[in-house]
């Protein structure tokens, strides 16, 4: 089965990165459309934590090899200097994760006080402020 | 015990995290701990400064991973420069705050210095670190508590300011992401003096698109047109100590992170006509917002705006004078800035309904606070014999060493802008009828202490700038000796102690 699998994947390979690469793109896009374009304030956090997400994808979608390895030296990883996957996006992807959940919270913080004080989410109809 | 980089980091954040437990023993701690962090930070300058000056930089490998693989923190004469300027702000800032926030109860004061002291530590962190995604990381945690401490006051507007705020600073910090990925796709490593030494082989229309979106995220730090909307709604609904700080402190770590990318990773021509034109709109719209601000907060934060523009000139002109001027530029609007958002917070305090207007015979209620904003308004304007006075001429002499003479003219035209309006609210203050009879909040003698360290500074560079200008030529010599700054992160070989 897995033997099955790999066989699958090194056939189509190129159709697969692109199709993460696409993925990660048509992610960051709708995103972008979510925060720029929506007047619910959730919806505009929902759309940044897409567009965070599609980031952390075409960050994972770069560093990946094709058929590499775990960046370990260890029996049966011997050839781990010349085949490994690059650790260091995914490092990042990780810390970039965490960063992305902190600000989530803080947004969803200020909405819940926003809601509180003015009784709406639109963000149409708050404007306490002048920009 | 060796005192090095490392301490500027951890001692605060380990502070920082031990308040809620140290609430437990004294309720008074929360409010003394970050003084002594904030003295600590003076003293780590104090000693790193001077072995500055004896080796010419100091530099710290992190958990035994030299230089190009792990992260480095490097203090040369321009970060260790900052970085002294940040610790001896977060001190003062402290000192201002130490009463200021008596009203409220343990829980609010207990995160109040948490944020506090995370901001700065963040701040600090940008400065000293050599790599880029670390950079990133500490970019982000100033980013977050900057939010948190807008939005502090229940009852102001502070969700709607802290909710713009995070708007823009997550799309920013989401391409900046973006910036550091191509970057590392292109020359494969994440250490800034590496990235600096491999630029040459990336493609030009690759390294074009790197720098405008890196530029475009740290611009929102250093508040730089059109990324400063947040800047006046963040500024007007902070607490009033928490303004000084962005002013003094978050916004000299935004400049840092614009410049570092600009001179010592990047060398593309471009890029320093966009500073001088991008500092140019964003003076010039700035000044003109503020002349009509009702507010005096939003006033001073406009101001602020127009003078990250003019220290953005100074940096795009890009000779070693107009550095030069740039740097003490940033030194003159933290000290100024910080004192002018401590004594107007306390004016506003004051006022009736927050404006400008109701600021009528403040001068004789509040002679002291009144006396103080008057020197930091004279002093930010460029009137000798302050220091703001030095900064503006020594920018206006690289100005003219360039031959830029619109850009003097501009520079010129909008000194009168910020003339007429910050002697608009000195004239309110002392010539202008009392109206009102209200009871007066008088600061505390702490606060009046900070305000008046702030005050003696000012004078006394006016009076002898040349008290930091060694420093200020060594760090502008720094941000131009590109391989120096390559050559001591990576070749360091004997860590320092």
């Amino acid at each position: 089965m897995q033997q099955e699998f790999h066989e699958i994947f090194v056939k189509y390979h190129e159709i697969i990165t692109l199709g993460v690469y696409g993925t990660a793109i048509g992610l960051m896009l709708i995103g972008l459309y979510a925060v720029l374009m929506k007047k619910n304030l959730v919806k505009i956090v929902i759309g940044l934590s897409i567009l965070d997400a599609g980031l952390h994808l075409l960050f994972i979608g770069i560093g990946y090899v094709q058929g590499g390895t775990a960046p370990i030296f260890s029996p049966g990883y011997e050839d781990a200097g010349s085949k490994m996957v690059d650790p260091v996006p995914q490092a990042l992807v990780l810390t970039a994760i965490v960063i992305g959940f902190a600000v989530t919270a803080v947004a969803l913080s200020l909405i819940i006080r926003l809601y509180k004080h003015h009784h709406t989410a639109k963000i149409d109809q708050i404007k306490s402020l002048k920009w | 015990m060796v005192i090095t980089p490392i301490h500027y980091i951890v001692v605060p954040l380990l502070a920082a995290f031990a308040i809620p437990l140290l609430v437990k023993i004294h309720k008074e701690l929360p409010r003394i701990i970050p003084g002594l962090v904030m003295f600590y930070n003076i003293i780590i300058s104090i000693v790193l400064m001077q072995q500055v000056n004896e080796f010419g930089y100091v530099s710290e490998v992190i958990a035994g991973w030299k230089a190009p693989w792990g992260i480095n923190l490097i203090i040369t004469p321009f970060s260790g420069f900052l970085v002294s300027l940040i610790s001896f702000m977060g001190f003062v800032i402290w000192l201002y705050q130490y009463r200021f926030k008596r009203v409220i109860d343990v829980g609010e004061l207990k995160s109040y210095g948490i944020l506090q002291m995370m901001m700065i530590t963040g701040a600090i962190g940008i400065i000293i670190t050599g790599d880029i995604f670390n950079m990133f990381v500490f970019l982000e945690i100033v980013a977050i508590t900057a939010i948190s401490l807008t939005s502090f006051y229940r009852h102001r507007d502070g969700a709607e300011a802290g909710f713009k705020y995070l708007l823009i600073g997550g799309f920013s910090s989401t391409l900046i992401l973006l910036a550091i990925l191509l970057l590392y796709t292109q020359v494969g490593t994440l250490n800034m003096a590496e990235i600096s030494e491999k630029i040459h082989l990336v493609p030009q229309g690759m390294k074009a698109t790197i720098l405008v979106l890196f530029i475009v995220g740290f611009g929102i730090e250093a508040e730089m047109f059109p990324l400063n909307g947040w800047a006046p709604d963040a500024y007007s609904q902070a607490p009033g100590p928490t303004s000084a700080a962005f002013a003094g402190i978050v916004v000299k770590a935004g400049v840092y992170g614009l410049i570092r990318i600009i001179f010592t990773l990047f060398d593309i021509e471009g890029a320093f006509d966009f500073l001088i034109i991008g500092g140019l709109v964003t003076m010039i719209i700035a000044e003109f917002s503020a002349l009509k601000q009702t507010n005096l907060k939003r006033m001073l934060a406009y101001s602020s705006i127009g003078q990250m523009g003019l220290v953005l000139i100074a940096f795009g002109i890009g000779t070693k004078t107009a550095v030069f001027a740039a740097l003490f530029l940033m030194f003159n609007h933290a000290v100024i800035k910080s004192l002018l958002f401590m004594t107007g917070s306390i004016l506003m305090y004051n006022s009736k309904d927050k404006t400008i207007s109701t600021l009528n015979g403040m001068g004789k209620k509040l002679p002291f606070i009144s006396l103080l904003f008057s020197l930091g308004a004279f002093a930010i304007v460029g009137l000798p014999p302050f220091s703001g006075f030095w900064s503006k001429l020594y920018i206006l002499t690289a100005a003219a060493g360039e031959e830029m003479i619109l850009l003097i003219g501009a520079i010129l035209a909008v000194s009168i802008v910020e003339i007429v309006y910050y002697f608009r609210v000195v004239s309110k203050m002392y010539f202008a009828e009392e109206t009102e009879h209200i009871t007066i909040f008088k600061p505390s003698v702490n606060a009046k202490i900070a305000m008046g360290i702030l005050g003696a500074v000012i004078l006394i560079i006016g009076l002898y700038p040349d008290l930091i200008t060694g420093y200020l030529h060594n760090a502008a010599d720094m941000i131009l000796d590109k391989a120096s700054y390559i050559d001591f992160v990576l070749n360091s070989n004997a860590p320092v102690q």
